[in-house]
């Protein structure tokens, strides 16, 4: 099978193409980035450097291909050739990759699945829509499949420079799994390594939102309110552990009363979580999992998603609260140092409604904004909450 | 990550925790951590060599000192550097500094024999201390131009201070990166409970002092001793790398620092304190 992964970057690369490359499929990876196209292209191959808090192990990727996508008519050509498109571009860029697929799709006589190996609800509608809106004949896109990939490895940091002439290495974790929905493809399914296809795709999603990706944005929003630099070594504070472990509980609890105890972690799941964001082999920088707040605090995502279902389950979740708040305060300079936070408190309000779709005088709401009220007004750079519990800074 | 630690190794009945807990973590994370006690080899200059990415300099011995000046001059990365321990080290040096970056700091006069103080007397004690001393040890409150010839028998600089009467307990301030911390304890502090301290809120004040010492030095691994007379603060003495007692999570602390540190060395970066090298991280042997 022929496969484009559009987007040569740390999923791209540290998970969809090793993926696919280890499935027999030919992988042509479609990116912006010229430096990228020539350093792959010169060596015909890159590496993933396979971590867990116990081995590492490297893994070769090769037989691959590279095209800019400045070669407007190549990357056509390739994405209309590809019986698989898989995308791997962070969400916001989807509006800019739409066009390319659809001119593709639209030369297209048979069907052709697109995945979206993006963080992010709803993803593979939302990919479908936009690349709809570019055809001419927009009903054309219905011939092919669309569905977003819950990935469970974390894949940290590209090693190397692509300017220079050795071979890339992606740093990531070892697990292969990704869920795609069954239902959003077309056939003949694609088979890849590590895929589980499923029929009940949106329970997988939120599952993975409301547990690991609110467990990470913990650690990194109050690890970053506490000075910290890394995942691995935030996770080592003891309040920021606890944390992270109620956050991801709170979220369980609505996930079982919307879909079933089956759909939520146990105990022991939740531990095993918190061991992975111990892994230095990452050596995950907190403003790199921190980054984009605004988008990881939208109505659905990780934060204020778990805890409108936890509230809706009749669970009052404080932890989430006091994460989107802290989230709220995040901002990240171009030099890598904390600033001032986002908002004047005076807007929390229009904030809390505007990024989070919440309403600051009611429920899930109104803790996040008590929460922010307290935060804020002692967030100054250099500052530091030496105390989640009792909200205790450096300086007041 | 390799790491090479200076260090001076403490007796086992004195009760230090934090380094320790440091290197662990340290090599709990996939540092290579090396224990370097100067003081217990014999260390051909020669073939001193920066073999590691990032060495800590945190042993306050001057053969620690003398021995990070040499791998300086061979292009090691040092946290804090060289230059930046050496000065902090000499307290006729590190005041100067601090002065000149608008710290408040007592009067501070030089000489080389202290009965040439007698005159300084008329306007108030004054306090002596040993010029590179550490810890407390050495200082004399001198209050009667008779009590200097008991302190004019050692060689070296003679080094004095304006005394001004301390309000209230000591004060020491932490810089540890971005993040300060506040540490309020008797002085001096001889059990290690005492040196533990209470923490205590960093005012304004305070803040823009530490922000001054940091700028002053371009280092942010340090610490400071503050006292409060008459409601002004003047820095009395300031450390590079010290024991960081009674900061919340200090190991932790540290650790998260160091390895934030050794990877800006391992990528060519700058460190503070330090430009980055011309071409790269410093060769090993």
């Amino acid at each position: 099978m022929r496969a484009v992964v559009i987007g040569a970057g740390r999923i791209g690369c540290g998970l969809a193409g090793q993926l696919l490359r280890a499935s027999g499929h030919e992988v042509t990876f479609i990116t912006r980035s010229c430096d990228v196209v020539k350093n792959l292209r010169h060596n015909g191959s890159y590496h993933v450097l396979l971590t867990s808090e116990t081995e590492c192990r490297i893994v070769t990727v090769d037989g691959i291909k590279a095209i800019a996508t400045s070669d407007e008519a190549a990357a056509i050509t390739a994405v209309t050739r590809a019986d698989l498109i898989v995308t791997a571009v962070c969400s916001q860029n989807l509006p800019a990759i739409a066009p390319l697929i659809a001119q593709a799709l639209s030369r297209r006589e048979t069907p052709a699945n697109v995945i979206a190996f993006e963080n992010m609800p709803s993803v593979g509608e939302c990919l479908r829509r936009l690349v709809s809106s570019e055809m001419t004949q927009p009903w054309q896109v219905d011939r092919h499949g669309f569905s977003g990939a819950v990935i469970s490895r974390m894949v940290t940091r590209r090693v190397g420079h692509p300017a220079q002439q050795t071979p890339l290495m992606f740093v990531g974790e070892s697990v292969e799994e990704f869920i795609v929905d069954r239902t959003a493809l077309r056939a003949p399914l694609p088979k890849i390594r590590g895929m589980k296809l499923v029929d009940e795709y949106q329970p997988c999603v939120l599952h993975k939102l409301y547990t690991f990706s609110a467990g990470h944005a913990t650690a990194a929003y109050l690890g970053w309110l506490k000075g910290y630099h890394y995942i691995h070594t935030a996770i080592h504070d003891p309040e920021i552990r606890k944390a992270v472990f109620n956050a991801m509980a709170e979220g369980q609890r609505g996930l079982a009363a919307k879909f079933g105890q089956e759909f939520a972690c146990s105990r022991a799941e939740l531990e095993a979580i918190i061991t992975r964001f111990e892994n230095a082999n990452l050596n995950d920088p907190i403003v790199r999992v921190a980054r984009d707040p605004h988008r990881k605090l939208a109505a659905d995502e990780r934060l204020v998603g778990a805890g409108r279902l936890a509230e809706a389950a009749g669970v009052m979740p404080q932890q989430l609260a006091l994460v989107a708040a802290a989230a709220l305060c995040f901002s990240h300079s171009g030099n890598g140092q904390p600033c001032t936070a986002c908002f004047e408190q005076s807007q929390t309000t229009e904030a809390l409604n505007e990024i989070c779709g919440l309403d600051a005088a009611h429920g899930f709401g109104r803790i996040v904004a008590k929460s922010w009220a307290q935060l804020a007004p002692s967030l100054l750079p250099g500052n530091l909450l030496l105390s989640l519990r009792q909200r205790l800074w450096a300086r007041v | 990550m390799k790491i090479g630690m200076l260090m001076l190794r403490h007796p086992a009945t004195r009760i230090s925790p934090i380094m320790p807990a440091v290197v662990q973590m340290l090599r709990n994370w996939g540092c290579e951590v090396d224990i370097i006690y100067p003081e217990e080899n014999v260390t051909p200059l020669s073939q001193v060599r920066a073999k590691h990415d990032l060495y800590i300099l945190k042993s306050g011995t001057e053969l620690a000192l003398s021995l990070a000046g040499a791998l300086h001059a061979v292009g090691a990365r040092i946290l804090n550097p060289y230059r930046v321990a050496a000065t902090m080290r000499d307290k006729i040096a590190s005041m100067r500094v601090l002065e000149a970056a608008g710290v408040p700091v007592p009067e501070t006069y030089i000489t080389s024999n202290a009965r040439q103080l007698a005159g300084l007397l008329d306007a108030g004690p004054l306090v002596l201390k040993p010029y590179r001393g550490s810890q407390g040890r050495g200082i004399h409150v001198i209050w009667d131009a008779d009590e200097l010839d008991d302190v004019s028998a050692g060689e070296g600089p003679v080094f004095a201070q304006r005394y001004h009467k301390p309000e209230g307990e000591d004060r020491k301030i932490y810089v540890i990166g971005e993040q300060m911390f506040g540490v309020r304890r008797i002085f001096p502090a001889k059990t290690y409970e005492e040196k533990i301290g209470q923490p205590f809120t960093i005012d304004e004040e305070l803040r823009d002092i530490a922000l001054r010492c940091s700028r002053a030095f371009g280092v942010e691994l340090f610490g400071f001793d503050v006292i409060i007379s008459k409601g002004r603060p003047y820095v009395v003495d300031i450390q590079s790398f010290p024991g960081f007692k009674g900061v919340p999570d200090a190991a932790l602390r540290l650790a998260d620092y160091v390895y934030s540190v050794g990877q800006r060395a391992m990528n060519g970066e700058p460190i503070p304190g330090m430009a980055a090298p011309a071409q790269g991280k410093a060769v090993a042997s």
